[in-house]
């Protein structure tokens, strides 16, 4: 093969203000706290306007974004545990048949449903899963995906809990504003608590967890009881996404644990950048408006989804907001060579 | 009687279904999630060349065959080979393909009545005192010599071999000259080739609608998970297994539990002996 | 280098954003009636009753349009697919396609609606929130009539122009009545759905035949996603039954069972609801085996032509003269047709769009459309029975020769129930 030499080369530098390691910034002036403060503030800020700005379909586009977005870190969760889930739509499923059924038979407010199918999912989710814990990979992966099937064909044989035709008429939220403003809430809290939470001492053993699990192990952690818990946190904000769901279209049907449950945040977080919290709430927000607005070419959207998937999946695998980060924090120059 | 029959006749059926999926992902070690899609696929294509080209319908068939043998190879080529080696991904990207194939499918206008492969043969035969069609018998003969050909590709010949020492270990496939990209692309050809086959002799007796496709694929993996991924006879042994315990839970509990069987099949097998029936029980990468 | 793919595909799907956000949906205006169609196009029913829609929105618009008030205005439809015809999709996923068809093309009313009886139960609190007049014409689950009891008020937007489960059930009860009557026919097996509108169907034949004497072989549900049905067919068999009652809807499932029961040759007839076999091409793609088998066609003129109700056949006419091929499936698709000129005739009377007073102008309607005479009852579902100058009807018929022939009821009939020769003893 003929020797081809490089002419340009790309020259990276980090930004002056960063002080050796990555998380060490040293700063002078406020034009350099704010270059700090703003990728933070700034989807903060935009996503309590939002509601505001938004009314109508969009808004409940909003809204539909957050929820997904909650199931979107919840997986992400999982994956920094080492545990890859192909089922969100099971965490999901569970909170809303919890929140619809405490409704429908007793006629419970959402004040009440809520917290109750929060930890109600959470607890029935680590329960259901903590026997498969022991398995790697690709076999938890297949469980969690057979799981929610498992339960739509369930209720859809036995009738129970409303069966085919599902649980209507359920209670709403008192106000349009208090839902929105929850689900923004709720996904704003997750996410910072999320990204919180993994930098630190609990978050660190998780993570160790996931690169390997001999290791943490033989430092005499019970690894199993971890993600035992790793597994209630994850559902419980799953089920909370699922309640919300519920009460804010007054149903809950068997197609709670469809297969677009699970697919979605899972696209997300591929799109957005697996690892990092932000990642998967910025696929989030950019796949569901995405997809609604393309509504119109019917069953094409799917496709689409899929399509996006594959090619975050082959030729992005660090995800969108690596990307963004990279860019933010760097100067990048092609330099002549030679 | 008429239970052992049709017994049989739903056993071989699965183990048609898993045949393909089974040559890729258990033998080869590669995932093909998009199994059912191809299945599915083939039969439109097939329908097409009958249809519309005006093909005679043997020509179709084994036409539809060749190229889904075709489009296996470009899913290696495109998709599989830049996300070798992680499995995950490997599902993921070929679970998206299908679904992708299936919605565009629908998309296509490919959903409707008149979507339906013709009989080879009208008419059957009486077994006991029980009606058996000729489509029903020529899927049993196919079933059993893809099973019996598939298990003397797979231990005696050059290239199933190949399939087979690619899974095992690829640095050592790679140093004894077995080029792994290659293989692998051969490998999902064949399954997808398969799929084709089972397609061809399965379609005739329904309707064709893209929501195929994800049964296929659970009852394909079912079979898989169950029997063991690496073992041909668990192919059979497995099938047999779902295919009576369907038509069991059919007839003694009720009809309506049919559907869950493959899916507690497979969280069972999974929960209680990861490798299957007949797999080599590998501890140290199923369980931690 | 990989970056520049990546910034390509950032620019591709910003482009995808703004070119559809660029892009101007149905503006706003008051000049045309917008009526809306939210229902599942990939079905055989959603597609043929959105093409009789528009067959029905092209007549009138050729005649000048709807008289509002005092102007002439054309009606224009859009189409939103909520997808729930496919068994996996979520419900909310459906009806946030609704909520967006409602929001964004603002319709004045909708019709044909929902396929699937979950997502129409849980649309109706939506179209009472939006207060959109709907006018269902697919689906046929007796729960709309129990939900729309418990807050008629609440609930006035909604009206069923079509048949439910239990009327269809009354007409093959009466056919059911001619076979034992005169073949001496006696014992039936039940193959329902499991799904809660074939389910009320097979309870309500159920009933009448344990009145009159039919003995039951046995009652076997299967699950909407069955594959196989040889243990029902092979039970019925050894039971010896005589007639198999099936009503079904998927066309998966449906199209099986056909298959199979002329494989397996189970000396025994079909009677109920399974649209693969009620198609005018079923002598072509399930074969010459579905002969002598009875389907109930709800209401007439959704397939099949009937001599003496004229407008049945002016419609498939003209069906077939505009798309090639009279509809598919033998349900529904005259009741998507006439709901159109329902909704004409009441815009018309209510001089105006407010949906109030459309609601008052539609309990009027008297309209003498395809599928006989249409009227409200209190509980806004159209009235069915067997004048065809009183109400809307439904016919029964049979394949005979590779010819759908009418048997039931006796006005309509053109032929007379015959029996397979297989069966004679």
């Amino acid at each position: 093969m003929a020797e081809v030499g490089a002419r340009y080369r790309k020259k990276r530098l980090d930004r002056g203000i960063k002080a050796r390691a990555d998380t060490l910034f040293a700063i002078a002036s406020y034009k350099e706290m704010l270059y700090l403060l703003l990728p933070r503030a700034l989807p903060v800020i935009a996503l309590l306007i939002l509601p505001i700005i938004l009314t109508g379909y969009w808004g409940k586009v909003l809204t539909y974004a957050c929820m997904f977005g909650l199931l979107a870190l919840s997986w992400d969760f999982l994956a920094s545990c080492g545990l890859f889930s192909l089922g969100q739509a099971l965490f999901f499923g569970l909170g809303a048949y919890v929140a619809g059924t405490l409704s429908y038979y007793l006629h419970w407010t959402p004040i009440l449903t809520m917290p109750v199918a929060i930890l109600g999912g959470g607890l029935l989710s680590a329960l259901l899963l903590s026997p498969v814990l022991r398995l790697r990979g690709v076999y938890f992966a297949m469980v969690t995906l057979m799981l929610p099937l498992l339960f739509m064909k369930m209720i859809e044989t036995t009738g129970l809990l409303g069966g085919t035709h599902g649980l209507s008429a359920l209670a709403p939220f008192p106000n349009d504003w208090v839902a929105r403003y929850l689900a923004v809430g709720a996904f704003i809290i997750v996410l910072f608590i999320f990204r919180r939470v993994i930098s630190e001492d609990y978050g660190l053993v998780l993570k160790a967890i996931r690169d390997d699990d001999r290791a943490v192990m033989s430092a005499a952690i019970n690894i199993y009881w971890r993600k035992t818990q790793a597994l209630f946190v994850a559902g419980a904000v799953g089920a909370f996404a699922g309640a919300f769901m519920t009460h804010h279209y007054q149903f809950v049907g068997m197609t709670v644990f469809a297969l677009d449950y699970s697919i979605l945040p899972l696209a997300a977080s591929a799109l957005g950048g697996p690892g990092t919290f932000a990642g998967p709430a910025l696929g989030s927000m950019i796949l569901v408006p995405l997809s609604e607005a393309l509504r119109a070419l019917g069953g094409l959207r799917i496709a689409l989804y899929c399509f996006i998937l594959i090619v975050s999946v082959i030729a992005l695998p660090e995800g969108v907001f690596h990307y963004i980060e990279r860019k933010y924090h760097q100067f990048e120059r092609l330099v002549r060579v030679g | 009687m008429s239970l052992l029959i049709y017994g049989t006749i739903s056993s071989i059926v699965l183990a048609l279904y898993a045949a393909g999926f089974s040559l890729t992902y258990g033998i080869s070690g590669l995932a093909n999630f998009a199994h059912g899609a191809l299945y599915i696929l083939s039969g439109f294509i097939a329908w097409s060349l009958l249809n519309q080209v005006e093909l005679p319908y043997f020509l179709s068939a084994i036409l539809s065959i060749v190229i889904s043998g075709f489009i296996g190879f470009a899913i290696y080529w495109g998709l599989l080979l830049r996300v070798r080696g992680i499995p995950l991904a490997e599902l993921v990207v070929t679970f998206a393909a299908g679904v992708a194939i299936l919605e565009l499918l629908m998309w296509k206008g490919f959903y409707g009545i008149q979507y339906s492969l013709p009989l080879f043969v009208e008419g059957g035969v009486e077994i006991g005192n029980v009606a058996v069609d000729y489509q029903r018998l020529f899927v049993i003969g196919t079933g059993v010599v893809l099973v019996v050909l598939l298990y003397l590709f797979v231990h005696h010949t050059k290239i199933g071999l190949a399939f087979r020492g690619m899974a095992q270990n690829e640095r050592t496939a790679l140093s004894v000259g077995i080029e792994s990209d290659w293989v692998g692309s051969l490998s999902l050809a064949l399954g997808s080739a398969l799929a084709g086959v089972a397609a061809i002799v399965i379609l005739p007796m329904g309707l064709m609608e893209s929501a195929i496709g994800y049964e296929v694929l659970i009852y394909a993996l079912a079979v898989a998970i169950v029997g063991g991924l690496e073992s041909t006879p668990g192919i059979i042994v497995a099938s047999f297994i779902l295919g009576f315990g369907q038509v069991a839970t059919a007839k003694f509990l009720s009809a309506k539990w049919m559907v869950i069987v493959p899916l507690v099949a497979i969280i069972f097998v999974l929960v209680v002996r990861p490798s299957g029936l007949f797999g080599k029980y590998k501890e140290l990468e199923e369980r931690i | 280098m990989k970056d520049k793919r990546f910034l390509i595909l950032l620019v591709m799907v910003f482009g995808i954003c703004a070119f559809t956000f660029l892009t101007p949906t149905s503006s706003i205006s008051a000049e045309p009636i917008i009526v809306g169609v939210p229902t599942s196009i990939y079905t055989p029913f959603g597609r043929d009753g959105l093409k009789a829609v528009n067959m029905a929105v092209e007549e009138i618009n050729a005649k000048g349009g709807v008289m509002v008030g005092s102007e002439k205005r054309q009606i224009k439809v859009v189409v939103t697919d909520t997808r729930d015809g496919e068994p996996t999709t979520p419900v909310h996923d459906a009806l946030m396609a609704y909520e967006k068809l409602i929001l964004e093309q603002k319709p004045h009313a909708t019709v044909i609606a929902p396929f699937r009886s979950e997502t129409i139960i849980a649309s109706m609190d939506l179209v009472a929130k939006y207060k959109v007049p709907q006018l269902q014409t697919i689906a046929q689950t007796p729960q709309f009539q129990a939900k729309f009891r418990t807050d008629p008020e609440k609930y006035k937007y909604l009206f069923r122009v079509t048949t439910d489960a239990a009327i269809d059930a009354g007409y093959l009860s009466g056919a059911l009545d001619a076979l034992k009557a005169d073949f001496g026919l006696n014992k039936v097996y039940y193959i329902p759905q499991d799904t809660l509108w074939a389910l009320g169907f097979i309870g309500v034949l159920r009933k009448h035949c344990e009145k009159t004497g039919w003995q039951e072989i046995g009652y076997e549900p299967y699950a909407a996603g069955a594959t196989d049905f040889s243990p029902g067919l092979t039970k019925a068999k050894e039971g010896k039954a005589q007639v198999i009652a099936m009503v079904w809807d998927v066309p998966l499932g449906a199209g099986i069972f056909s298959k199979q029961w002329a494989a397996m040759k189970v000396p025994a007839l079909v009677v109920g609801f399974v649209p693969p076999m009620a198609a005018p091409d079923a002598w072509k793609t399930v074969g010459k085996d579905v002969d002598y088998s009875i389907q109930v066609e709800f209401p007439v003129g959704a397939s099949v032509p009937l001599k003496k109700l004229p407008k049945t056949v002016e419609f498939l006419d003209r069906f077939q003269k505009k798309y090639g091929k009279v509809p598919e499936a033998a349900a529904v698709n005259s009741s998507a047709y006439d709901s159109v000129y329902i909704l004409a005739a009441a815009i018309e009377r209510a001089g105006g769009l407010d949906p109030d007073k459309l609601v008052k102008a539609l309990e009027q309607t008297d309209y003498r459309g395809v599928s006989g005479r249409l009227r409200f009852n209190k509980d806004h579902i159209v009235v069915f029975n067997s004048n065809p100058e009183e109400t809307g009807v439904c016919v029964v018929f049979q394949w005979q020769q590779g010819k759908r022939v009418p048997i039931f009821p006796a006005f309509l009939a053109e032929g007379k129930p015959a029996l397979p020769p297989w069966m004679k003893k």
